[in-house]
């Protein structure tokens, strides 16, 4: 039974690699007590649905079946997950009713663009990767944490950067968006379960920076004090 | 297959300039946030600066009013009363009847104007304590404690370790002379105290004045945040300011209060210190 996970994680480690980093922010989470912060308690659910879903897709690809359609739905979840943090972080009340309108429009995009792309969703063999959703996502996430640079940068109210949780968090975010904006159109195209298309190292760039993004993660939340939980 | 590969390589060449762009962000937050941050810190240090000159000033302003004071009141008001006071021992004099109505009367004038002279040099020598310039701090404290058991019920104790140390500059033994006076004034008028200890202790880096009483105590920091502090804690804070020092307030487990001022040692220069000797009219420049 663990011939075919051994036998993935061989063949794939790149892609394999995330799947278990992401237990390290859940850990240093929960040891740093960061969920007393609702933002965090956010990315805490994120976190363990990330896992969740990462493990269904490890398993059924494991026993090479079609996981496409786990990917499809972790979108509009993660997202708003995600921008749901950014509701409480951001302090401009228009920006957070922009995150709250982007989140419903966003979850009833993504759902029309999943139905459009796979007519038949009984038919998980031939499933492929939404076109659209998982851009527009990389571009909102993008927008909100380049809103929230302005903020703080506009406000002052964090003295070191360094020390900042969230800072660190909309880092890692950044870069793993921003590696990731381009690729995502392009693999609606490639990655298909029948006749793949290679785009070579681009394809991999992605879980590099997933990699660093749960990285950043982590460290953000090693620096998370409860006492100061409420200032960054 | 070719179209295949130019689409690779615009992938890889996009996501880089991509990434590029992200990293630049992410360092320009950060080094934009620390400049701000240095620029702040840069114009809060000036404005305290200001704020402390001003502040300098203000009490180099008080002294040599006290000064000034103090100074008319010797040379006019004293001058004036001791001639009156010779005009009244001629007049004494000059009645010849010894159980008269109005020898009595002088003698009733002589007394007030004898306790009119005393006044004035009490107020005179507390606007300015020519004791702490004759003889430094232990003793203007010592003085000072005296002149306080001499009106009150109180008993107050003074330990010293200052006596084998170096004077300290004039302007750090009138702020800690000034400080202590407030604390002691304080406990009497707050604390409901029957004990007051004062202690001063000067080591190769700073001078610690102790002031404890057995009274009521308070909570600084609750009256901080409730804006109740006075005149006289504020005084102090902004007296210590100057002078680069710190007071804390304790409230001691067996109840009472504790001050404790630091203040980092200023040994006297070879320079001849500015006197504090009231008879002499003060330069204002």
């Amino acid at each position: 039974m663990f011939d075919n996970y051994i036998g993935l994680c061989t063949r794939h480690p790149l892609q394999c690699l995330p799947v278990f980093i992401t237990i390290l922010p859940i850990i240093i989470l929960l040891k740093r007590k960061a969920y007393i912060s609702k933002p965090y308690l956010i990315l805490l659910i994120f976190l363990i649905f990330k896992l969740a879903i990462d493990l269904i897709m490890f398993h059924l690809a494991a026993h090479r079946t079609n996981n496409l359609l786990f990917y499809n739905i972790s979108i509009p979840v993660s997202y708003t997950l995600l921008a749901g943090m950014f509701i409480y972080k951001l302090d401009s009340p228009i920006f957070k009713k922009l995150v709250a309108l982007s989140i419903v429009l966003f979850a009833l995009f993504s759902i029309w663009d999943m139905m459009r792309v796979n007519p038949d969703m009984n038919d998980s063999h031939n499933h492929s990767m939404v076109p659209y959703a998982s851009t527009i996502q990389c571009i909102l996430m993008i927008l909100w944490i380049l809103l929230y640079f302005y903020e703080i940068m506009v406000s002052m109210k964090i003295p070191n950067l360094f020390n900042s949780t969230f800072f660190w968090i909309c880092c890692g975010f950044l870069l793993y968006y921003s590696s990731f904006v381009f690729i995502a159109p392009v693999l609606h195209y490639t990655e298909k379960w029948t006749n793949p298309l290679s785009i070579g190292f681009a394809a991999n760039i992605s879980y590099i920076f997933e990699i660093f993004y749960l990285l950043a993660i982590s460290v953000g939340l090693f620096n998370f004090e409860k006492q100061h939980y409420a200032k960054y | 297959m070719q179209n295949i590969e130019e689409l690779k390589f615009a992938l890889l060449l996009a996501t880089l300039a991509m990434l590029i762009m992200a990293f630049f962000v992410i360092t320009f937050v950060m080094l934009y946030q620390k400049r701000k941050f240095e620029a702040e810190k840069a114009l809060n240090s000036i404005e305290k600066s200001h704020s402390k000159r001003l502040l300098d000033t203000a009490l180099n302003s008080e002294e040599t009013e006290r000064r000034r004071i103090a100074q008319d009141l010797h040379d006019d008001i004293g001058t004036m009363l001791s001639l009156t006071k010779l005009s009244l021992n001629q007049l004494n004099k000059i009645v010849l009847e010894p159980d008269s109505k109005e020898r009595s009367l002088i003698h009733k004038s002589q007394t007030l104007v004898e306790e009119t002279i005393l006044h004035v040099r009490r107020i005179t020598r507390d606007l300015v304590p020519t004791t702490l310039e004759r003889f430094g701090l232990s003793e203007a404290i010592s003085e000072f404690i005296n002149k306080l058991e001499d009106n009150n019920q109180l008993q107050i104790t003074f330990h010293s370790t200052a006596d084998d140390s170096m004077r300290q500059q004039p302007k750090v033994e009138l702020t800690i002379y000034r400080i202590m006076q407030e604390l002691v004034n304080n406990a009497i008028k707050h604390s409901k105290c029957s004990n007051i200890e004062i202690e001063l202790e000067i080591n190769s880096e700073f001078i610690f004045l102790k002031v404890a009483d057995n009274g009521i105590g308070f909570n600084a920091t609750q009256l901080k945040e409730d804006n109740l502090v006075g005149l006289g804690l504020l005084g102090i804070e902004s007296r210590l300011a100057i002078i680069n020092g710190i007071v804390r307030y304790v409230s001691p487990p067996a109840g009472g209060s504790l001050a404790i001022a630091q203040i980092p040692v200023a040994p006297i220069s070879e320079k001849k210190p500015e006197p504090l000797y009231p008879f002499k009219r003060a330069k204002i420049s």
